[in-house]
């Protein structure tokens, strides 16, 4: 009996010893981690609506930003949707107008199936959700104006869904800030 | 009926569409190291079935319960593989001792899943796709069916594969690898399936 | 001149993946395309020559009955540590590796050197025994990885290196190559090892 809880004493050691170790390293890395998300979600957001110089955060479901340019006019919002995919979680990070008119988008996380379903970050994919709205957001196959990738038709519909659900969400409260504002 | 036509959608992604060792490659050592016999890979699958099961639902546990909680999701991997290596030991030890004929069937592959990526290939997609509990322990079950699929159909292949004329160096590894491709191939044809 | 050989042997008389057949998962999964496979390649050596210079420092410490959870414990610290450390400096790399930078702990090669070297050896063998065969897995992964882009995007590294007309073998960068590119390649290795 002793003798397993030395054993048991050892392994407890080693394991705290590892914990400390990595703990420290988080504290590291984690701040790097985060800072890096935050700024290419900063850089995306102005990618996708660059009309806009400053944006500010209004937090909810889903958290969504307004986009004002330099004589502090509202010129369009931005959010992330995101759903999962055929094999990974596919975040898009979407621009619209005031009118909730998409301007642009940009896939900013997925891991799709390489060749088919990754072709979703190809820009010729995504230029043709600019200038469509909330009625369009449907897959060719099931009858609307996307266009579907090759191969890919779960990747083409869980971007499409993900962002008409998304608009759906948003139409009340960006009417709200909307009159707010004026 | 929504509910299960989720669990439905769930499981034939997780056996055919999203295969564990044909697609996610996960698994490969014992797919390749235990298919040469059908009874064997027949208990290695079973084996794996049930230590899946357990340990997506014992993971999904420690995560949400303990790691989560304590801010402490940073030590996931050690968490989970540890969570792992108990579980396939205690498992051992329960069925020795209550079920000495389904030990003698399943105890020689139950160390070797330790070590099977699949496993906790398994425990941390459960927490990266947010699958709630039941689902979970579903995705657990659903891929571990499917890992035993594809090993068992290997495992047939191979029999027979023993008795065939091929070039030397093809023998053993080399054809198993060509199979697997053509069976990966075959699976691919999954994907176009529509719901 | 034992030192030298116990680095060298890794990369083709003992090369982990081709001759030993050990760590297929990732193999297999990482190397669609070159960046992954160097990317991959390099976070084993550094979780390789970590663990096998701490087992080998502390392999008197450690009871034999406790030793492989201890090993595991040991491993996954390194994999956790080089899984936070690419995170937060090589993003990129970091999401499109994934899920098998946790699973380099599930890696057979890793706890095989463990066991089967560093457990055995002092330090400065147990180190050059890690960087040998990390080494010799990252050669194996990019030699894939290049036929496999070559093949399957036409471009090697992300540029492009095939004339425009060709028309790229989208099977090559699926799962199904990946076996059959592994497979052809195994059959290669038999050939030269016969003369």
């Amino acid at each position: 009996m002793k003798y397993y809880l030395k054993l048991g004493f050892v392994l407890l050691i080693i394991t705290v010893i590892a914990s400390g170790i990595l703990a420290y390293i988080n504290t590291i890395t984690q701040p790097i981690i985060e800072r890096n998300q935050q700024i290419a979600q900063e850089n995306a957001r102005k990618e996708v609506l660059p009309a806009a110089i400053s944006f500010e955060e209004v937090t909810g479901d889903p958290t969504y930003f307004i986009g004002i340019d330099s004589d502090d006019n509202i010129v369009g919002y931005t959010f992330v949707a995101s759903l999962y995919g055929y094999s990974s979680n596919v975040e898009t990070m979407v621009g619209i107008n005031p009118e909730m008119v998409i301007e642009k988008i940009k896939i900013i996380s997925q891991s799709e199936t390489p060749g088919l379903g990754a072709n979703c970050e190809k820009p010729e994919f995504q230029a043709q959700f600019s200038g469509k709205q909330k009625s369009d957001m449907k897959v060719n196959k099931d009858g609307g104006a996307i266009v579907s990738l090759t191969g890919a038709t779960i990747t083409t519909r869980t971007i499409t869904n993900s962002i008409k659900t998304a608009l759906n969400k948003l139409d009340i409260p960006i009417e709200n800030t909307a009159e707010e504002v004026e | 009926m929504e509910f299960a036509g989720k669990i439905l959608f769930m499981a034939v992604m997780a056996i055919f569409v999203q295969n564990f060792v044909l697609m996610r490659f996960l698994g490969l050592c014992p797919y390749i190291g235990v298919s040469k016999k059908l009874d064997s890979a027949l208990g290695m699958g079973m084996a794996v079935i049930f230590v899946m099961t357990m340990a997506s639902t014992f993971t999904w546990l420690i995560q949400t319960y303990l790691l989560v909680p304590l801010h402490i999701e940073f030590l996931q991997t050690i968490a989970f593989i540890l969570t792992i290596a108990s579980l396939v030991q205690l498992v051992e030890m329960v069925i020795q001792k209550t079920a000495p004929a389904l030990y003698k069937s399943l105890g020689v592959f139950l160390p070797l899943i330790t070590t099977n990526c699949a496993v906790l290939g398994v425990a941390i997609l459960n927490i990266q796709s947010e699958y709630n509990f039941i689902f979970a322990i579903l995705n657990g079950l659903f891929a571990g069916i499917g890992f035993t699929l594809v090993l068992v159909l290997m495992a047939g292949i191979r029999e027979r594969l023993d008795r065939a004329e091929l070039p030397a160096s093809m023998k053993g590894m080399p054809i198993a690898m060509i199979v697997a491709g053509c069976m990966a191939l075959a699976f691919l044809g999954f994907s176009g399936l529509k719901f | 001149m034992a030192w030298l050989k116990e680095f060298t042997k890794g990369f083709i008389k003992e090369n982990p993946v081709f001759v030993m057949a050990l760590g297929l998962c990732p193999t297999l999964a990482v190397s669609s395309s070159v960046i992954n496979a160097i990317g991959m390649g390099l976070a084993a050596t550094f979780v390789l020559v970590f663990s096998n210079m701490f087992i080998s420092l502390i392999k008197n410490l450690i009871p034999s009955k406790i030793r492989i959870p201890a090993y595991i414990v040991v491993i996954a610290s390194f994999v956790t540590i080089v899984d936070m450390v690419m995170h937060a400096y090589l993003p990129a790399i970091h999401k499109s590796l994934g899920l098998f930078i946790p699973l380099i702990v599930v890696n057979c090669i890793i706890l095989g050197r463990a066991e089967a070297f560093a457990s055995k050896n002092n330090v400065f063998l147990s180190i050059l025994d890690g960087l040998g065969m990390g080494l010799g897995f990252t050669l194996a992964l990019v030699v894939i990885g290049s036929i496999r882009e070559i093949l399957g995007a036409g471009q090697f590294l992300g540029m492009n290196v095939l004339p425009a007309t060709y028309k790229p073998m989208l099977v090559a960068i699926l799962a199904p190559g990946a076996f059959i590119v592994m497979g052809l390649l195994m059959s290669l290795m038999n050939l030269t090892k016969k003369k």
